[in-house]
C-alpha cells in the first residue's frame, strides 16, 4: 500500500507487470465458489456454513475472528476481512499502470471506510467497533486509517482526509453538513469523488478503452439506479444533485426531466446500448413495484461484461477486474445464503437472490 | 340490614329518596354502558384492522430488513440507519369518548424522504430504501395501534366498571332500598294498628270505667232514698 489514498505507487506506465498479476488472479479466481458449493451452502444453518468455510479459502479470517465473533456476524466478518486480504494483496503485486488502474477501482473501499468513520463518529461509536466495520481493501494505509479512528469530530475527519482524494470534495461539503446537520453531504461528495477519480486521466490502449466503457457502464449504472429510486421516492430532490458525470447514457439535465417520467426514463433505457441486455429485467420493472430485482439484474450484466472483457483482453486489467467483481459477488452470496438462512429464508428464496455466472 | 333501621318516618322519607336517585343513576349508568359498549364495538373492529396491519407491516418490514441485510450486508445497513439524524416524535393529546379520556397519538417525521434519511444516495441501493420504507410504514402502523388499544383498554375497563357500578344498584342498594322501605312501611303500619287498637282499649276501659261509677252513684243514690224512707216511717 501506499500514500494515503493517492496512487503514488502506480509509477510509469511502461512498468506494469500483467502477464504476472493475471497469473496470480487466474488462480485465485480458481479458487472461488461454484455453482455446486453454491448449492450445498444453501442447505447448511449459519454454523454450518461457517465450518464449511473454515475448511476452505476462508479458513484464515474464520480462525482469527473466532474468538470474538460467531454466527452470521462471524461469516460477514470474515468475507470483509477475505475480500481485504484478496485486494489489497493485488494491489500488492501490480506494478506501474496496472497499479494504477485496479487502485482507482478498489478506491471504493476506501470510500467504504470513510463514510464509515463519518458515520461512526457522527453517531458517537466507539473506535473499535468503527474498525470492524471497515474493509481494508483499499489504498489507505494504516496509519492513515488510525488517524481517521482516532477522530473525534466530524471536523476531524475532514481534516484528516486533506491530501487524500476525499479532500478537497468532502472539505467543500463540510459547510453542507453543518448547515444540514445530516451526512448526506458528505456521504454523497465521498462516493461523487471516488467515481470523478475512476475515469479522470485513463491512459489510451485498446485493452484500457474496454476498461474504460466497462466503468462508463458502472457509472450509467449506478445513474440508471439512482434515477429510478429519486422517480419512485417522489422526493422533491434535485435529481441533478446526485447525478454522476463520466456515464454515457444521459446527462446531468436529461437525468432532472427523465426523472419526472418513469416510463420516458425506462424508455430511454431500452433505446440504450443496454437495451438488449436489460430488457427483460425492464419488463419486470414495469410490471412489478420493486427496483430489487431490477438493481440485481444490472449486477448480473456488469458482472457477465467484466467477465466478457477479461475473456477478450487476458493480459490486462479486463481479467482483474472481473475477478474484483466476482470475487465481492461471491462474498455477496455466501453473505445472503448465511443471512437468509438465519432469517429463515426457503432455499428457493435465496437462490432468487443470488447472483451466479 | 332492615333491623338496623329504624322504622321512623322520616328514614322512610330519606329512604324513598335515595330510592328515587339510585333508580335514576341506575338507568343513566345503564345507558351510559350501553354507549360504552357501542363505541368499544367500534373500536374494537378498528384495532382488530390495525392489529392485522401491524402484524403484516412487521412481516415485510423484517423480511425487507432481513433482504437488506443478506444483500448489503449488515454493516451497510447499521451504517445507513446510523446516519439518521432527525428521530420521529409523537406528541399525545386526548380526547373524550363519553367520559373516558383516551389518548390521540400525532407523530411527525415518521416518514422521510431520501434525502432525510441522512444516508448518501450514491453508494446505497434500492435495497436500504425499500426496508427504511417498511420500517417507516411499520412506525406508523405502531403509533395507530398505540392510539387504538390504548383507547380500547381504557374504553374496557370504564364498561367494567360501570357494568360493576350497574350491577351493585340492580342487585344490591336498589334491593336493600326495598326492603328497608317495605320493612319501615310495615313497621310503620303495624305502630299504627297498634295505635288504633290501643285507643280502642282505653276507650273501652274508660266507658267501663264511666259505666261502673255511675253504676255506683246509682246505687249510692238508691241507698240514700231508702234510708230517707227509713227515717221517716220511724218517726
Amino acid at each position: 500500500m501506499s500514500t494515503p489514498g493517492m496512487n503514488a505507487s502506480s509509477g510509469s506506465p511502461g512498468s506494469s507487470n500483467p502477464e504476472y498479476v493475471t497469473a496470480r488472479v487466474r488462480a485465485r479466481r480458481g479458487v472461488l465458489f461454484d455453482d455446486d458449493e453454491y448449492s450445498k451452502l444453501v442447505r447448511m444453518s449459519p454454523a454450518e456454513i461457517a465450518r464449511y468455510m473454515e475448511e476452505s479459502e476462508y479458513e484464515q479470517e474464520i480462525n482469527a475472528l473466532g474468538s470474538r465473533h460467531s454466527g452470521v456476524d462471524l461469516i460477514e466478518y470474515a468475507l470483509n476481512r477475505n475480500l481485504a486480504r484478496h485486494f489489497d494483496a493485488l494491489l500488492g503485486f501490480a506494478e506501474g499502470q496496472l497499479y494504477d488502474l485496479i487502485a482507482r477501482y478498489l478506491r471504493k473501499f476506501d470510500a467504504w471506510n470513510v463514510k464509515t468513520v463519518f458515520r461512526g463518529v457522527y453517531t458517537d461509536a466507539d473506535s473499535e467497533a468503527v474498525e470492524t466495520d471497515m474493509i481494508r481493501a483499499g489504498e489507505f494505509d494504516d496509519a492513515l486509517i488510525n488517524r481517521l479512528l482516532e477522530a473525534g469530530t466530524v471536523e476531524d475527519v475532514v481534516t484528516v482526509l486533506d491530501g487524500t482524494m476525499f479532500g478537497d470534495a468532502v472539505d467543500a461539503a463540510f459547510e453542507d453538513f453543518q448547515e444540514s446537520e445530516t451526512l448526506v453531504p458528505l456521504e454523497n461528495a465521498v462516493d461523487r469523488a471516488f467515481y470523478e477519480q475512476l475515469l479522470g486521466t485513463l491512459p489510451s490502449g485498446e485493452a484500457i478503452d474496454l476498461y474504460r466503457e466497462f466503468l462508463e457502464a458502472e457509472i450509467d449504472f449506478r445513474n440508471v439506479r439512482n434515477a429510478l429510486r429519486l422517480a419512485r421516492s417522489g422526493a422533491e430532490i434535485d435529481p441533478g444533485e446526485y447525478f454522476i458525470d463520466g456515464g454515457r447514457l444521459f446527462s446531468a439535465s436529461e437525468m432532472t426531466t427523465l426523472v419526472e417520467n418513469t416510463d420516458e426514463l425506462v424508455a430511454r433505457i431500452r433505446e440504450s446500448r443496454y437495451g438488449t441486455k436489460l430488457s427483460e429485467p425492464l419488463d419486470e420493472l414495469e410490471a412489478a413495484d420493486s427496483l430489487i430485482d431490477f438493481e440485481r439484474a444490472l449486477e448480473g450484466v456488469l458482472l457477465r461484461y467484466s467477465k466478457q472483457l477479461g475473456n477478450v483482453h487476458p493480459l490486462s486489467i479486463c481479467p482483474v477486474v472481473a475477478y474484483i467483481l466476482m470475487k465481492e459477488r461471491e462474498v455477496t452470496n455466501i453473505r445472503a445464503i448465511a443471512r437468509g438462512r438465519e432469517a429463515g429464508l426457503s432455499e428457493t428464496a435465496i437462490e432468487q437472490e443470488l447472483v451466479i455466472l | 340490614m332492615a333491623e338496623d333501621v329504624k322504622p321512623t318516618r322520616k328514614n322512610l322519607m330519606a329512604i324513598e329518596d335515595r330510592i328515587e336517585l339510585s333508580e335514576r343513576g341506575h338507568d343513566t349508568l345503564e345507558q351510559k354502558r350501553d354507549g360504552l359498549i357501542m363505541e368499544f364495538m367500534d373500536i374494537l373492529d378498528q384495532a382488530q384492522d390495525v392489529r392485522n396491519d401491524l402484524n403484516e407491516d412487521y412481516e415485510t418490514a423484517q423480511r425487507k430488513l432481513n433482504m437488506a441485510r443478506a444483500m448489503e450486508g449488515d454493516v451497510a445497513v447499521r451504517g445507513a440507519a446510523a446516519a439518521l439524524k432527525e428521530h420521529p416524535e409523537i406528541t399525545i393529546q386526548s380526547k373524550n369518548i363519553m367520559g373516558v379520556v383516551v389518548p390521540q397519538i400525532e407523530s411527525s417525521k415518521v416518514k422521510k424522504s431520501l434525502d432525510e434519511r441522512g444516508y448518501g444516495l450514491l453508494g446505497s441501493s434500492a435495497r436500504i430504501d425499500e426496508a427504511a420504507d417498511a420500517y417507516e410504514e411499520l412506525l406508523e402502523t405502531i403509533i395507530l395501534a398505540a392510539e387504538v388499544e390504548t383507547a380500547m383498554k381504557k374504553m374496557l375497563t370504564e364498561i367494567e366498571t360501570t357494568k360493576r357500578r350497574v350491577n351493585a344498584l340492580e342487585f344490591k342498594l336498589l334491593p336493600d332500598l326495598y326492603t328497608n322501605q317495605e320493612y319501615i312501611e310495615q313497621k310503620l303500619e303495624e305502630q299504627e294498628r297498634e295505635e288504633i287498637f290501643r285507643m280502642k282499649k282505653i276507650k273501652e276501659k274508660k266507658e267501663e270505667a264511666e259505666a261502673e261509677e255511675a253504676a255506683a252513684a246509682e246505687a249510692a243514690a238508691e241507698a240514700a232514698d231508702a234510708d230517707a224512707d227509713a227515717v221517716a216511717v220511724d218517726e
